[in-house]
Parts: structure tokens; C-alpha cells; sequence
């Protein structure tokens, strides 16, 4: 479960709003972090891994229609401050594609932006406990733990929009017995009582409320077979490329020596 | 260097003297990448005078590449000298780079910014030029190569000739005195290929370029370059001479693995037939020309 | 999710939307997405959505592109609606909502080239980021092509299936391999070019003037007008909500109407 497919104004304005601003606050630091050295050999790297992401996601596994993310690939390329970069960009992208809520860009980015960093965080760790010849089982085992971990995430962002008032909707509803359309709630949007803390008045009608279990129970149903797909991929492309070009896993894509092969790699 | 051989002329002015204003020299120079695989550019010496028009030739994995890439200080050399502009471009190359222009192989990879005029204004821009001055540069540029109509496009979506021009325009516009040109005729049909030859020609004259390109395009030589040197597979310099001179040594061309234009090989066949045949001639013209004066008697 | 059709309908098509600035454009979307972020009636969501598709088909946009774009996370938010919605109209307004906001976004970036879409967050976002989305841009197409070539070169030469789910996923696999070193080694390139090039930060962006001013006007103040009615909607509560139809019966003659017209105009 790579990036929320919420849809915009499901959400609480609290929760994506406070999503916007840590990863807006992350982003910054991240490009901070990235302009103190090498920085004009770190864009062409951020903006080329950031569309890899992105054409990997328009890559669907016919006929199951999944789609795979390579944020794990991503994370171990870039390490974790330009991966926190890429994450922004990759979900800017897709926002515009329609391919995720605009209002939840800031959730998205940190929850791919965190698959990016626990990913290289994890893979480093494994390698060291592992060794370099176990680059497939560390990446299946990564890939799988990290995912688990952000799916955990999703949940719990479901839980906080899901668990206080500010989740309850009003659906414009048509009562079958009077034909009539129903306006459960008196409250305008711009009360804003969630901000305060308060749930909203209510005017005699049921509020709704997301289920958190439901949902909880769906997507740890789903989301191990997605899971497993990612893993094999994300570890059959990094076993290729730690088989032909290591230090590319090793060290990450800024480590090799600035004096690079000719075009096309090949001496011509 | 090699004696300069009686040679018809073929079309061109060779302005060419030897070291009179040398804008590139490379010397000997030596090279190992990363995979073990070893260059040597040595034997003779590379140079191209201002003004003139330099063709380096050779097979696949001759180090073609190599050599414009030291010449583009992206490479820098374990051994032998690269004198570019009286500098050394590995070292100094931001203190020459407004006076080199480069349109590298893959023109797709070098057209950086999203639409065509904002990629020729490119350089102006991050040399700091004023916004008004950067708009000029880039509309002069886009004028020259007769491509005013495609500024507001997307480069993906342009062909592979109007790619190159492109890519020629942002490498023209800040004026450049030296233009390296990498394989700048593959992939193109033959219509794009003869514009794109007489663009070029019509450029480096009125401007007085100095223009290093490597090419498999043997024919394009002739027509060209006033100056032509032959690489060996392994990156030895084995000739040089202009492209008449050189597409003579036809034993020396086979080293090289290159077969010579097939003018020359007309003209090669013409003469073991009948030795009164003339000298080869390398353009269409100069064939007709020289043809007609044999048939005349 | 073809970026390539996408980019290609926003820079070669011909209507007046293609035309509007940029900037009312992002005006407008921005005010469309708010009706749609705030208004939680269903129907008048759905009126907001009938509206932009009747933009979308009078701009003569690729009706299966747009319409599939949009759908696509109308089909994750009933999976999320099924997970998490209380009831069948919460879900509803879930999908509604997921499909408006995402036709609101397509139907932008169809009609707006992505630099000029891009060119206010770049101004606004650190160098950096602003300058490696410009290349991401670039670079979505270099690399699509590329790896289009590979998976065929893949599927070519081991004789792979595209049906069976195992033997696709490991030739996606292959040539996702090829695609990271192939990315990496262009990264290397593009750095050398835009050292050679002069690149000291910061990618600028020319953004055409206006073509039509009247017309980038009437588009913010419809916009407006739309955010308008979803607030008077949202805030006036239960009074207004019996009239729930109405707005979507608008939304619904201005689709017919723009059918109509293309149909008639063919």
C-alpha cells in the first residue's frame, strides 16, 4: 500500500493539513540537507529516479492489474533525504494525473517518503547482518516488513479522521419513505469544529463514522498479496543491478566516480 | 606529421596550417575506465586550428567519444595533455565554457527544459544574463536554424531532425568559437542528414567556427570537413590529412576498419582498370567534373 | 496512466481551454477542488463533476483517456468506501468525490502543458525540487520509451506470456532492471550536460502570454460561481438540501448540451 487512494475531502482538514505541513517541513530540510554539496549532480539523479518511480507505476502486471512502485529501489538509490525529495515530486506528479488526492499530497508524501526511508534504513541494516551476496533476501524481507509498517500507518491515519467527529459526514440523502433529502448535520464547513476539538451539532440524524476495523481488516487482507509482488520485484531488480553495477547498492547512486562511462556506455 | 601529398582539390578551401592558432591540441592522452577497457589516444597529435572544420573517424570502440570527451574536460586524462582554448578543460572548463558549443550524441538526453525555447535560452539564463538579453540570444538562435515555429513546443514531440537543430541552436547561442558535434548525423533520413549538412556548412562559414566532429558518416566527410583524422580501434591516432589525402591510404583505412566513400572506391577501381583515369574525386561536382575532362581526353 | 497521451492532448489540441492561461486554469481548478473538499452532499458533487465533464468533452478532450483517468481512483475509493464507509451513500460520496477531484485534475494537466503547470510550484518549492521535477518531466519520457523497448526486447527473446501473472511480473522485473541502470547511467549524462551547458541552479520557464483574457476571466468567475453555490449548499444546511437536484440537473444539461455540440460539430 504504496499511496493513500483517499479521495480529497474524505479526510479531516486537520489531518491533511498537518500532513502538508510535516512534509512540506521534511521536504525543506531534505533540500537544505541536499544543496550543502554536489547539488547540481543531484538533481538530474532526483528528477531521473523520480520519473523511474513513476514509469514503474504506470507498469502493470496484466492481467491482475497491479501496479509496482519501486519505492524500496528508490530509497536505496537515493538515501533518505534526496528519497524524501523524490517521494514529494513522484506524488505531486500523480495528484495532477488524478491518480491521488491533491488535499492528501502532504499525507502521500510522507507515507511513500517513509517507505523510501525505512526501506534504506532496513536494507542497510540487513545487508551488514546478511552480507552482499543476500541482496534478493534482504530486499524481500525489507520490502515486506516496510510496507507492513506503512500499511500500519494508513490504518492509523484512518483511525485518527475515522475515530473523532470530524470524520462524520453529512451525504445529502434522499429518505425513501418521503423522497425527501435530508440534511443530517446544522453545522456549516466552516465552523470547523473539528479544529476545536468538538464534534459537530448534530440535528436529530445519525452521524458517520469510518470503520476503522473494516477497513483495518480489508486492507491486512489484501495487502500481504501486494506485498509479496512488490517484494519479489523490488528484490529481482536490485539482485540485477547489485549483480552488474554493486556500488550502486552498496554505496548508493552518488557514489560513483564523478568521470563517468562515455554515452551509451561504451567506449566509442 | 605526415608530408603533404599532391592531392586534387576537393571542393573545399584547406585553410588548414598546421599550428598558425590551434584552438584544440590533444596529446597523447591515456585513459582507462572503470570496466578495465584502456584508450590511447597517441601516434599524432590532434589539433584544430581556428576556422577549420575537423573530422575524427573510426570504429566502434576506437575512442571517438573518448576524445571529444576530454576535449570537453568531462574527462580527465591519467596521461598526455588537452590544451582547449589555451586551457586545460578538465581543470578550467568554466572559464571556457561560453565559447565551447556541444551537441552530443543523443540529442534526446541533452535537451534539458520542457519546452524548445525555454532549452535555447538555457545557457543565456544560467550565465546570468538579463531575462531581455537571454530572450534575444535564444530568439536569434532559434532564427538562425529556422526554427522560430517550434519555440512553444515540447522536445519529445519533435522529430529526430528538428531534435538536432534544437540541440544546435542552444549549443549556437551564446556564440561559441569552437563547436563539438558527436555523430551528428546518426539516425537522421537523407533529407535530414543533407539540411542538417547544410546548416552546418553554411554556419561554420559565416561564423568562422571551429568545429570537431566524430562521425561514421564517411560520406558526410568529403562534403564536410576540411581536415579528417583516422582513429585505430584502442585509440591510436593513425592519420591525418585532408579527407582526400586520407581516403587515398586505403590499406591504412582498412586498418582502421573504415571503408573510404564510394567515390573514392569508384575512382580506386577506375584507375586499376585504366591508369590514365584521374585522381578520386570526392564530391558529386568534382566526379562530374573530373569524369568529364577524362572523357574529353 | 499514459503520460505520453496526456502530454500530447494538452500541448496539440486546439480549444479554447487549450488556450486560457495558465494561471486561470490553476485558479480554477483549485476553486473546483475546494467545492469539492467542502461540499459533502452527494448530488451537488456530482453536479460539480457533470460540470468538468462537460468542460472536458467540449474542449474535445480523448473521452476514454479523461473518463478513464478519472475513474481509476473512483474504483480505489469504493474499495476504501467498502472498507471504511458506514453506508452505501457515505460510499457514494466517497467515489463521487474521489472522481470529481480527479477530473478536475485531469481535465487540467489535458489541457495545460506540464511546465506550465509545473512553473508555480517550482517557484515556490525549494531549488532543488523545483528544478529535479523539471527533470523528472523530461525524463518520464526518455524513460517510458525506453523501457517500452525493453519489456518488448524481454518478452521477445524469452518467449513470455503476457497472461500468466508470474512469467509477466518477472519480465516487468527484467526490464525494470535494465530501466534503473539505464536511469542511473542518464542521470550521469544529463549531469554532464548541464555542466557543459552552464547549469548553475534554478530552471526558468517561459509561461506564454493569455490569449484570451475574456475567456480566462469567465473561466475563474464560473469557477468562482461553482465554489460559490457548494459553500451557500454547505453552509445554508437543510434548507436548500430538498433543491439537491437541481444543481445536478444543471450538471447534467450542461453534459448533454456539450455532447450535443461536439456531436453536432463533429
Amino acid at each position: 500500500m504504496s499511496h493513500i487512494h483517499i479521495p480529497d475531502g474524505v479526510l479531516p482538514p486537520w489531518l491533511w493539513g498537518l500532513g502538508l505541513v510535516v512534509a512540506l517541513t521534511a521536504v525543506w530540510i531534505a533540500a537544505t540537507v541536499a544543496k550543502r554539496a554536489d547539488v547540481s549532480r543531484k538533481v538530474p539523479l532526483l528528477g531521473i529516479v523520480s520519473a523511474l518511480v513513476l514509469v514503474s507505476m504506470s507498469s502493470e502486471i496484466v492481467p491482475i492489474a497491479y501496479h509496482i512502485n519501486l519505492t524500496v529501489v528508490a530509497g536505496v538509490l537515493l538515501g533518505p533525504w534526496l528519497g524524501i525529495i523524490a517521494a514529494f515530486i513522484v506524488e505531486v506528479v500523480l495528484a495532477l494525473l488524478g491518480h491521488g488526492g491533491v488535499t492528501v499530497i502532504g499525507l502521500n508524501t510522507l507515507m511513500v517518503g517513509s517507505e523510501m526511508v525505512i526501506g534504506w534504513a532496513l536494507f542497510r541494516l540487513g545487508v551488514r547482518v546478511l552480507g552482499r551476496r543476500r541482496v534478493r533476501v534482504v530486499t524481500v524481507v525489507v520490502t515486506i516488513v516496510t510496507l507492513a509498517i506503512t500499511t500500519t500507518a494508513l490504518v492509523g491515519i484512518v483511525a485518527l479522521a475515522g475515530g473523532g467527529g470530524a470524520a462524520t459526514r453529512e451525504t445529502g440523502a434522499l429518505d425513501p419513505a418521503s423522497l425527501r433529502f435530508q440534511n443530517p448535520f446544522g453545522g456549516g464547513v466552516f465552523s470547523l469544529n473539528a479544529l476545536r476539538g468538538e464534534a459537530p451539532a448534530l440535528s436529530g440524524h445519525a452521524a458517520t463514522e469510518l470503520s476503522v476495523k473494516r477497513f483495518a481488516a480489508v486492507v491486512y487482507t489484501l495487502g500481504p498479496i501486494g506485498w509479496v509482488i512488490e517484494a519479489l520485484i523490488q528484490a529481482a531488480v536490485l539482485g540485477y543491478v547489485a549483480r552488474v553495477r554493486p556500488t550502486l547498492v552498496f554505496g548508493g547512486a552518488l557514489s560513483r566516480r564523478p568521470s563517468p562511462l562515455p554515452v551509451h556506455a561504451e567506449v566509442d | 606529421m605526415t608530408a603533404p601529398l599532391a592531392y586534387p582539390a576537393t571542393g573545399h578551401d584547406h585553410a588548414h596550417t598546421y599550428g598558425c592558432d590551434t584552438v584544440v591540441r590533444v596529446s597523447c592522452v591515456k585513459h582507462s575506465y572503470e570496466d578495465g577497457t584502456q584508450v590511447d589516444l597517441c601516434g599524432l597529435e590532434f589539433t584544430a586550428d581556428r576556422g577549420s572544420r575537423v573530422a575524427i573517424l573510426g570504429p566502434n570502440g576506437s575512442g571517438k567519444t573518448t576524445m571529444l570527451f576530454h576535449i570537453l574536460g568531462l574527462l580527465t586524462p591519467q596521461e598526455g595533455e588537452v590544451s582547449v582554448l589555451g586551457v586545460d578543460p578538465a581543470r578550467d572548463w568554466p572559464s571556457i565554457r561560453r565559447r565551447v558549443g556541444v551537441v552530443l550524441q543523443n540529442v534526446d538526453e541533452q535537451l534539458i527544459s520542457p519546452t524548445v525555447f525555454d532549452d535555447v535560452a538555457f545557457s543565456p539564463r544560467q550565465y546570468g544574463l538579463p531575462e531581455a538579453e537571454a530572450r534575444r540570444l535564444a530568439e536569434a538562435a532559434l532564427d538562425l536554424l529556422g526554427i522560430a515555429g517550434l519555440a512553444a513546443r515540447v522536445p519529445h514531440n519533435l522529430s529526430g531532425g528538428e531534435k538536432r537543430k534544437v540541440a544546435l541552436a542552444g549549443a549556437l547561442v551564446m556564440e561559441p568559437e569552437l563547436l563539438v558535434l558527436d555523430e551528428p548525423f546518426e539516425g537522421l533520413d537523407p533529407a535530414s542528414r543533407a539540411d542538417l549538412l547544410g546548416l552546418l556548412l553554411r554556419l561554420t562559414e559565416e561564423r568562422r567556427l571551429t568545429t570537431v566532429m566524430s562521425t561514421h558518416d564517411i560520406d558526410t566527410v568529403p562534403e564536410f570537413a576540411d581536415f579528417a583524422y583516422v582513429l585505430q580501434p584502442g585509440g591510436r591516432i593513425a592519420l591525418k590529412g585532408t579527407p582526400a589525402e586520407v581516403f587515398e591510404q586505403a590499406e591504412a583505412m582498412a586498418r582502421s576498419n573504415i571503408r573510404p566513400p564510394v567515390l573514392a572506391e569508384l575512382f580506386a577501381r577506375l584507375r586499376d582498370a585504366d591508369p590514365s583515369a584521374p585522381h578520386a574525386a570526392l564530391t558529386i561536382d568534382d566526379a562530374v567534373e573530373a569524369l568529364g575532362r577524362w572523357k574529353c581526353g | 496512466m499514459d503520460i505520453r497521451a496526456i502530454d500530447l492532448s494538452a500541448t496539440a489540441g486546439r480549444s479554447r481551454l487549450h488556450g486560457a492561461a495558465a494561471g486561470a486554469k490553476l485558479a480554477s481548478f483549485a476553486l473546483a477542488l475546494t467545492a469539492i473538499v467542502v461540499q459533502h452532499n452527494v448530488l451537488v458533487v456530482a453536479a460539480v463533476g457533470l460540470g468538468i465533464a462537460a468542460l472536458a468533452v467540449a474542449s474535445r478532450l480523448p473521452s476514454r483517456m479523461v473518463f478513464g483517468l478519472a475513474a481509476y481512483p473512483g474504483i480505489f475509493a469504493a474499495v476504501f468506501a467498502f472498507a471504511a464507509a458506514p453506508d452505501p451513500l457515505t460510499g457514494s460520496l466517497f467515489v463521487a468525490k474521489a472522481v470529481g477531484a480527479a477530473l478536475c485534475a485531469v481535465v487540467l494537466v489535458c489541457t495545460t502543458p506540464y511546465p506550465q503547470v509545473f512553473a508555480p510550484v517550482q517557484r515556490i518549492v525549494p531549488e532543488v525540487v523545483g528544478d529535479a521535477m523539471l527533470m523528472t518531466y523530461r525524463s518520464l519520457f526518455i524513460l517510458a520509451e525506453k523501457l517500452d523497448r525493453l519489456r518488448v526486447a524481454v518478452r521477445l527473446r524469452s518467449g513470455l506470456g503476457r497472461r500468466h501473472p508470474l512469467l509477466a511480473a518477472r519480465a516487468t522485473a527484467a526490464a525494470l532492471g535494465g530501466l534503473v541502470l539505464y536511469a542511473l547511467d542518464l542521470s550521469q549524462r544529463e549531469y554532464d550536460i548541464m555542466r557543459l551547458r552552464g547549469y548553475e541552479g534554478r530552471l526558468r520557464i517561459t509561461i506564454p502570454p493569455s490569449r484570451e483574457p475574456a475567456f480566462d476571466a469567465a473561466l475563474v468567475l464560473g469557477a468562482a460561481a461553482v465554489l460559490a453555490v457548494a459553500v451557500w449548499f454547505r453552509l445554508a444546511g437543510a434548507g436548500l438540501t430538498p433543491y439537491s437536484w437541481l444543481p445536478a440537473t444543471l450538471g447534467l444539461l450542461a453534459l448533454f448540451a456539450a455532447v450535443s455540440w461536439r456531436v453536432t460539430r463533429r
